[in-house]
């Protein structure tokens, strides 16, 4: 007898769907499986006898050949469980109910019991877009996959579910769909900015940063809060649409590092320690390519912390996803490319022992030390830092008094207003935000008046700017107007922009 | 081309076999007769011992080395200036121990200038490092500015000084090296528009016992030293004690109590140097006048924020902010907008401080 049962393998973020075939024959007791299955697959065997066995069914004992087509993809991952289960049973005429168009996916526990799951979310999405509708998932993956619209979803217990479930022998109910809701996640952030004492100067350049999708660098001496600011950048992020969550999902499921909500409803914060590898910072992996941090913080914030002490190699890897906001990664498996639209949020001590510019503490490092120190983040990846504040180094006194700080709601107001605006001028363009203007872009969108042009000209004397700092100071200073709902860049804009390239060259 | 005297006094220079002391020594001794080695056998062995006389009479008396020791500084461009030249400047001759020959890069027309001294130390807090560019730039207009090489103090002197050309910096070895390595930029744009020029042959690296020494030369140049900062061991403090030692005018930024970077100008003042708060304060007590440039227009808003930094003597944005009674983005504006006019300076952590 011959059995073929339609399962899924990954292919990056793409679903590519496997034929899982069985065919049974008298002869020599053998049990193989072909088409290019790695280890987690092969060992799928064993879990599979024991399974169909513990669940009060006969394992053929006869010459069983399974094959999983197409041949040349590789096959990863432990997903094939229930496919390779329900086709051995198919075939040796256990099962007889129909099982045409129905997608299952699930991994098998010794006992028959199912389990989820990575990489559900994407399965679905592209099984649903090659026309499947019915899938039979672990009842693990059940939330993950209630988001999916126009799909009939059955998350199962055990196989002997599953088979009574085909046999229609007990009756199940589908996945109930459920609709998306951003802003109770809003909710769950542990971070606010009403937390952060003081640090206005470095609050306004946040707001601005978010407001026009800028990327960031906090620099100040140890202790003065700029992690906890980083950590509050979330928080006053325009809420995530459907769309926006359904892609930083499918990553995160490909990850497996999925929560039991199913879906990734907050903006993601990764924090990737400074002894990150260029592969774990941009993905990679020797059969299976897996997204990197910048990929996971798709939508999100890549916080790096203390920004010299990462490696040179791995700075300059970032360089490329920063500016054409995806990530294709090549082995010798084939090349994919995961999304990585991140905001950058970088963080450094002014100099190696982190007192320099300080009023209350003298610095130890010698000038070449700091002039070191400070050029090991390269110029090119400085160039792709719209804003470079320094936090307030204040002493706590100063802070320990009472004062009203803003909360994240009211700021995320002012932000999502600013979008807006964008969103309106880049309609029919490629981006969304004004840090993704081009040079022609710039050119459209920022005109400058002759008296922005004579500050422009007198900043750039007067404070030290390189070149190429100018086309920042515009696109910074286009986001402050846009803060301040203002149709023209005015001279206070071009200021404020030209106050926040403190860490460009020549500035020491 | 040289005189025979001045390419024995560079010869001289060559031998690193000998001391200061033993130069200075033949130096004098040749002044008194005939410039000559050649016919002083017996000065040489009474000024250098039997034993150092023997291992360079070889040399000293070779007229190849000579030949070949001149075509070499020439091929590096570099120009002597030995004690004998009449490029010498009197300035130095006054002074006890004279560099014997001065090895210069640049426009030696400078040595015969009035000079003037402008140094302080590697750590100085920034809106000093702009206070010492203009007294820098403000002083060229009636002097040469002579000052280091180092970071800090010494490289906004140059800065200042550089676009008049009239800078002269003292290194302190020669000038096959570069010191420090981070001036090497600021070191070849005072090669091509003022002058370097240093009493160590090409190859002397730069050693830490030199720089002090080099000092007496910054010192015994100028007509008045400026010292815009100077720690409680510095440099610049070494180099004031070879001004007053000259008879040398000493003039010194004053500083708050208890600043670090300060303490040596203090310290100056109340020892007798002159307090100077600027370049108008140094011209006029050598009764030259000095326009300063025009103070910039600035707004109602800008003068406010000016003056409530003034008051403080140096503020954090956020307070500034406070006191203002004014949201922190309408001060960011006028703050960049002051620090663009050159009214005030950034410290660090978001800390303004006037200028003056």
């Amino acid at each position: 007898m011959l059995s073929k049962i339609t399962g899924f393998a990954l292919n990056g973020l793409e679903g590519v769907p496997v034929d899982v075939e069985t065919d049974i024959n008298k002869g020599m007791v053998s049990y193989d499986l072909v088409g290019l299955p790695d280890t987690a697959v092969k060992e799928s065997k064993e879990r599979v006898r024991s399974a169909i066995k513990n669940s009060a069914l006969y394992f053929p004992v006869n010459k069983i050949t399974i094959n999983l087509a197409p041949a040349d993809l590789k096959k990863e991952g432990s997903h094939y469980d229930l496919p390779l289960a329900i086709s051995i049973l198919k075939a040796g005429d256990q099962l007889t109910a129909e099982t045409d168009g129905i997608v299952f996916l699930g991994e098998l526990a010794l006992d028959g019991s199912l389990r989820p799951v990575a990489g559900i979310l994407p399965i679905l999405i592209s099984a649903k877009a090659k026309g499947y509708v019915n899938f039979i998932v672990p009842a693990g993956n059940a939330n993950e996959a209630s988001y999916i619209e126009g799909t009939k979803v059955f998350a199962m217990q055990s196989l002997r579910d599953v088979i009574d479930l085909l046999n229609g022998e007990r009756v199940f109910a589908p996945v109930e769909h459920r609709s998306f809701k951003a802003a109770q996640s809003a909710q769950k952030y542990n971070y606010d900015m009403s937390l952060v004492r003081g640090q206005k100067v470095a609050k306004r350049a946040l707001e601005i940063a978010v407001a026009g999708g800028h990327n960031i660098l906090l620099a100040g001496p140890p202790g003065t809060g700029k992690t906890l600011l980083a950590r509050c950048i979330p928080t006053i992020m325009p809420d995530m649409t459907f769309e926006e969550a359904l892609e930083v999902t499918k990553i995160h499921s490909v990850a497996g590092s999925l929560t039991e909500e199913g879906i990734v409803s907050m903006r993601p914060f990764r924090t990737p320690h400074h002894t990150a590898t260029t592969v774990s910072l941009c993905g990679g992996g020797n059969v299976k390519i897996r997204p990197g941090e910048i990929s996971m913080a798709h939508k999100g914030v890549l916080f790096l912390d203390e920004l010299p002490e990462y490696t040179r190699h791995a700075l300059e890897s970032l360089r490329q996803p920063l500016e054409d906001r995806v990530i294709t990664v090549t082995r010798a498996g084939g090349a994919i490319t995961f999304p990585a639209d991140f905001m950058l949020c970088a963080s450094m001590n002014p100099c190696p022992c982190g007192n320099y510019g300080s009023a209350y503490l003298t610095c130890s490092c010698t000038p070449a030390q700091v002039h070191k120190y400070r050029s090991k983040i390269s110029g090119p990846l400085l160039d792709r830092i719209d804003l470079q504040v320094e936090v307030d180094g204040i002493k706590y006194e100063d802070l320990a008094g009472e004062s009203k700080e803003e909360s994240s709601a009211q700021v995320k107001e002012r932000v999502e207003k600013a979008r807006a605006i964008q969103r309106e001028r880049f309609r029919g363009e490629s981006i969304l935000v004004n840090a993704n203007m081009g040079e022609k872009q710039i050119k459209k969108y920022c005109r400058l008046s002759a008296e922005c042009e004579e500050i422009l000209r007198n900043a750039f004397e007067a404070l030290h700017l390189s070149a190429r700092a100018r086309s920042r100071i515009i696109k910074v200073a286009r986001t402050v107007a846009d803060l301040a709902f203002s149709e023209e860049i005015k001279p206070e804009h071009i200021l404020e922009a030209a106050s926040y390239r403190s860490y460009d060259s020549g500035s020491l | 081309m040289y005189t025979k005297e001045e390419i024995n006094l560079i010869a001289l220079c060559s031998f690193e076999e000998l001391t200061y002391k033993q130069r200075f020594n033949l130096l004098s001794g040749l002044t008194r007769n005939e410039p000559d080695f050649v016919k002083y056998e017996e000065i040489l062995i009474k000024t250098l011992g039997g034993g150092v006389y023997n291992k360079v009479k070889d040399k000293f008396f070779s007229q190849t080395y000579r030949e070949k020791l001149i075509s070499k500084l020439d091929g590096r461009g570099v120009k002597c200036v030995t004690y004998f030249s009449e490029a010498y400047p009197d300035t130095l001759k006054n002074i006890p121990c004279p560099p014997i020959t001065l090895f210069c890069k640049g426009n030696i027309n400078l040595l015969k200038q009035r000079c003037f001294a402008v140094v302080g130390s590697r750590k100085t807090p920034p809106n000093i490092i702009k206070e010492c560019k203009n007294a820098a730039n403000g002083l060229s207009r009636h002097f040469a500015v002579v000052t280091g090489m180092a970071d800090g103090a010494d490289a906004a002197a140059i800065e200042g000084a550089l676009p008049s050309g009239k800078i002269i910096s003292v290194l302190a070895y020669g000038f096959d090296h570069v010191y420090p390595a981070l001036n090497e930029n600021l070191l070849h744009k005072v090669e091509s528009n003022g002058l370097l020029i240093t009493e160590y042959t090409p190859q002397i690296p730069p050693l830490n016992y030199n720089f002090p020494v080099r000092n007496r030369i910054i010192a015994g140049l100028s007509e008045g030293v400026l010292i815009v900062s100077a720690g409680k061991k510095s440099g610049a403090k070494i180099t004031a004690g070879y001004a007053l030692e000259y008879n040398r005018r000493v003039f010194a930024f004053p500083y708050s109590v208890g600043a670090g970077s300060g303490e040596g100008c203090n310290e100056l003042i109340r020892e007798g140097a002159t307090l100077a708060r600027d370049t108008l304060d140094v011209l006029t007590d050598f009764g030259l006048n000095f326009n300063p440039p025009a103070e910039p227009e600035l707004s109602e808003e800008e003068a406010e924020i000016l003056k409530i930094i003034k008051d403080a003597g140096e503020a954090f944005a956020p307070h500034i902010a406070e006191k203002a009674g004014k949201p922190p983005f309408r001060i960011i504006p006028l703050l960049s907008s002051l620090e663009i006019k050159g009214m005030i300076t950034r410290l660090g952590g978001n800390r303004f401080a006037a200028l003056k």
